[in-house]
């Protein structure tokens, strides 16, 4: 036994490095977007909206891009489709800005990825990109999305008083568009798909889902987006640690990432309709 | 999943909601009734789903409180009692499966046992505990790894025939936990057990895992020992029934014997006692009365050989043995005097003789040579067809430095291989069509070597059946 660990820790120890200074590099990169989004948002004034647009796309594409440094174990081949990838959400971020239509450039995201994926398929199976092994998980992972969300409008409208609606067609499906092609997506392909996937292999169930949830939980809190009231941190708290729990055992009893991306857009599509 | 305890979880929700939609009503308590019902139908899982069930019904009026009344202690109470559900139906139901597991290994056991003590070839035994470990455990793969000591090991697995998972798994979205335990019954290891599962090995599992070895590896033990005294009583049964038929063999060969002993000794006495009547009875002309005389003589000196045999034969078989006297003689003489004899006894038969030059004289007993040579010459007569060549050889063995050499061949009926080792056992008298007539006792053989053994010489054999028989005794010179 402990011959197996140590020659596995050798494996680990070598590969170690690349992904680290890979994941460097993207943090550097996402950050950089971010900081010049955010300079561009408070000097450009009234065309702000792009610093904007470039801070919240650079922030998915660094999620977007560590999640295939991690896939690939840091190998060269993550720089062309994280680039790629970044680039479709920084595009489907400025089109959202000057239209709500224009979010629709959201949905080029997965196109892109599944695009990229093809020559990786093999390797990417590790992490959940693949069909679910049974079809049934999909619908599991919507009644599970749809029940949270549910759960979460009643409880919000009833005991918080937020009011539940849709405050616009256009607005609703460009949320929801953004929620499918960028925010559903990347929790699904970093936190799940590489962060869960890779904790597992080392560790038991519980602890590679804990940590996996409460890293997806500290980016919707970070999340400028979320309502700073207590209530909404503890609401979210409550339902995003569900959520990524439900998921990572979806994740884990599938062998796919598709139901838990099927619950994470079932779960913001009914939060999309909170009038926060 | 059954409906019992969702349709419990319904009915209290409503009858909160219709009484005073509190949430800190006394009657959230008895959302622990179903959450403890499905956890002792279903396990963990059951307990879980109702108490998270529970749990979920709850937190509307547990928010709005939060709302109200801040951090306060009925907000608390509150939460403690958003939880409790769940926490109980977790507790219970990890019990309650934990129970069943417990019940599920002891089975299993049983089955193991009861299939290694199976009647079963041992590698099937093993496949059969492999597949009712798996069953046990729960897990995908189970191989076992027997040392056999000798060779190759024992190996078996289940599913049958699952190689490693290594090349198959390694891509698989599902990781594969594998689980390495010694089978140690407490004599040092005698094998593995290696469980394998797609996802996580938990730790009753892997308690279980080993407890599972442990008795594995005694039920293992218990199979080789009742299997190696099951082949030691199979063993005994055989040397017992071997012995047995031998037993038989000898008593029949006594009674056949006897028989013989009767038959030999009636035709001697049936001529001396007629020869005696006619001399006695009856005016027979003297020289008629000299050949009846001479027969009286005959007969009276083959009854004297029988009886010399047979007190020989009761000598060696008390285990006193033969009495020796020895002194220097001449061996060519005393065989071609016996060649002589033989040859005008059995004018149809071809004796020829060949001695070496020169022959180193004998030290030995005279008469038990004599009789060596008698018997050996009775039996090549006695064996051979009319007509048939005897040959006497006597030399000294090339092949024995300082034993001189006896030979006696002849071109009769042979020993078929299978009772060569018998015909040196006294009463044996080979069953043949051609010789079942011919007088003996069926003790020439066993006194030969009976006589050589005596001498610290040595009796061999060679022969093909319808091609002759040559048997050469080496005495010391």
């Amino acid at each position: 036994m402990r011959i197996l660990t140590s020659l596995f820790g050798a494996e680990r120890g070598a590969r170690a490095p690349s992904v680290a200074r890979a994941l460097a590099i993207v943090a550097a990169l996402a950050a950089l977007g971010a900081g010049a989004g955010r300079a561009a948002e408070t000097g450009l004034g009234a065309a702000g909206g792009i610093g904007h647009a470039l801070a919240s796309a650079s922030v998915q594409a660094g999620f977007f891009a560590g999640g295939w440094v991690v896939a690939l174990d840091g190998r060269e081949g993550w720089r062309g489709p994280a680039a790629r990838g970044a680039s479709a959400l920084v595009v489907a971020a400025q089109a959202a800005r000057v239209s709500p239509a224009g979010a629709l450039a959201y949905l080029l995201v997965p196109l892109v990825l599944a695009r990229d994926a093809g020559p990786w398929r093999s390797r990417l199976e590790r992490m959940g990109w693949r069909p679910p092994d049974a079809s049934r998980a999909i619908l599991l992972g919507a009644a599970t999305g749809t029940f949270l969300g549910l759960h979460l409008m009643i409880a919000a409208s009833l005991t918080l008083g937020y009011a539940v609606g849709v405050p616009g067609a256009s607005r609703y499906l460009a949320a929801l568009a953004y929620d499918v092609g960028a925010n559903a997506l990347t929790a699904e392909w970093l936190f799940r798909g590489a962060l869960f996937s890779a904790l597992w292999r080392r560790w038991s169930f519980w602890p590679a889902a804990a940590v996996s949830t409460a890293c997806a939980l500290v980016r919707y809190l970070l999340d400028p987006a979320l309502p700073q009231a207590v209530e909404a941190m503890a609401g979210a708290t409550f339902y995003l640690s569900l959520l990524g729990l439900a998921c990572c055992a979806l994740r884990a009893w599938s062998g796919s990432l598709l139901p838990g991306y099927v619950a994470t857009v079932a779960f913001f599509a009914a939060y999309r309709m909170l009038l926060v | 999943m059954s409906a019992g305890p969702l349709a419990l979880v319904a009915l209290i929700a409503a009858a909160i909601v219709a009484g005073a939609g509190e949430g800190g009503s006394s009657l959230r308590h008895l959302y622990l009734l179903p959450a403890l019902w499905a956890a002792l139908a279903h396990g963990a899982f059951g307990g879980a789903l109702v108490g998270l069930l529970a749990g979920f019904l709850q937190a509307p009026s547990i928010f709005s409180m939060i709302e109200r009344l801040g951090l306060s202690r009925p907000v608390v109470d509150g939460l403690v009692s958003l939880t409790i559900p769940l926490a109980m139906g977790l507790t219970v139901g990890r019990l309650v499966d934990q129970s069943r597991a417990r019940g599920a290994q002891l089975r299993a056991l049983l089955e193991i046992q009861r299939s290694l003590a199976g009647e079963t070839t041992f590698g099937a035994r093993l496949a059969q505990v492999a597949s009712l470990t798996r069953r046990a455990l729960g897990v995908d793969r189970v191989g076992l790894h027997l040392d056999a000591g000798d060779g190759a090991p024992l190996t078996a697995s289940a599913p049958d025939g699952s190689g490693a998972p290594d090349s198959e798994l390694s891509g698989s979205a599902t990781p594969c936990r594998r689980l390495t335990l010694p089978l140690d019954a407490g004599q040092g290891p005698m094998g593995t057990l290696v469980i394998e599962r797609s996802g996580d090995l938990g730790v009753s599992t892997r308690g279980a895992a080993q407890a599972l070895a442990l008795h594995v590896a005694l039920a293992i033990e218990n199979a080789r020992l009742t299997e190696s005294q099951r082949r030691s009583a199979q063993e005994l049964e055989d040397r017992v029934t071997r012995a047995t038929q031998r037993l038989r063999e000898i008593d029949q060969a006594k009674s056949e014997f006897l028989s013989v002993v009767s038959h030999e000794l009636r035709t001697p006495l049936t001529a001396l006692q007629g020869f005696s009547e006619l001399l006695l009875d009856r005016d027979v002309p003297p020289a008629r009365a000299r050949r009846y005389l001479r027969h009286v003589q005959t007969e009276s000196q083959r009854l004297g050989r029988i009886v010399a045999d047979l007190l020989d034969l009761s000598r060696i078989e008390s285990g006193r043995g033969l009495s020796l006297r020895r002194e220097p003689f001449d061996l060519r003489e005393l065989v071609e005097c016996n060649v002589e004899v033989f040859a005008c006894q059995h004018a149809l038969h071809r004796f020829d003789l060949s001695v070496a030059e020169p022959l180193p004289p004998l030290c030995a007993d005279r008469d038990a040579v004599d009789r060596i040579v008698k018997n050996l010459l009775s039996n090549a007569v006695k064996y051979s067809p009319r007509g048939g060549r005897v040959l006497v050889q006597a030399r000294p063995a090339a092949d024995r430095p300082g034993l001189v050499e006896l030979a006696v061949e002849d071109d009769g009926i042979g020993i078929p291989a299978e009772a060569l080792p018998r015909i040196f056992e006294p009463y044996v008298r080979l069953a043949h069509p051609e010789t079942a007539t011919a007088p003996g006792l069926g003790l020439g053989l066993s006194l030969v070597r009976a006589l050589a053994h005596a001498h610290g010489g040595l009796v061999e054999v060679e022969s093909l059946p319808g091609k002759g028989s040559r048997f050469r005794v080496l005495l010391p010179a």
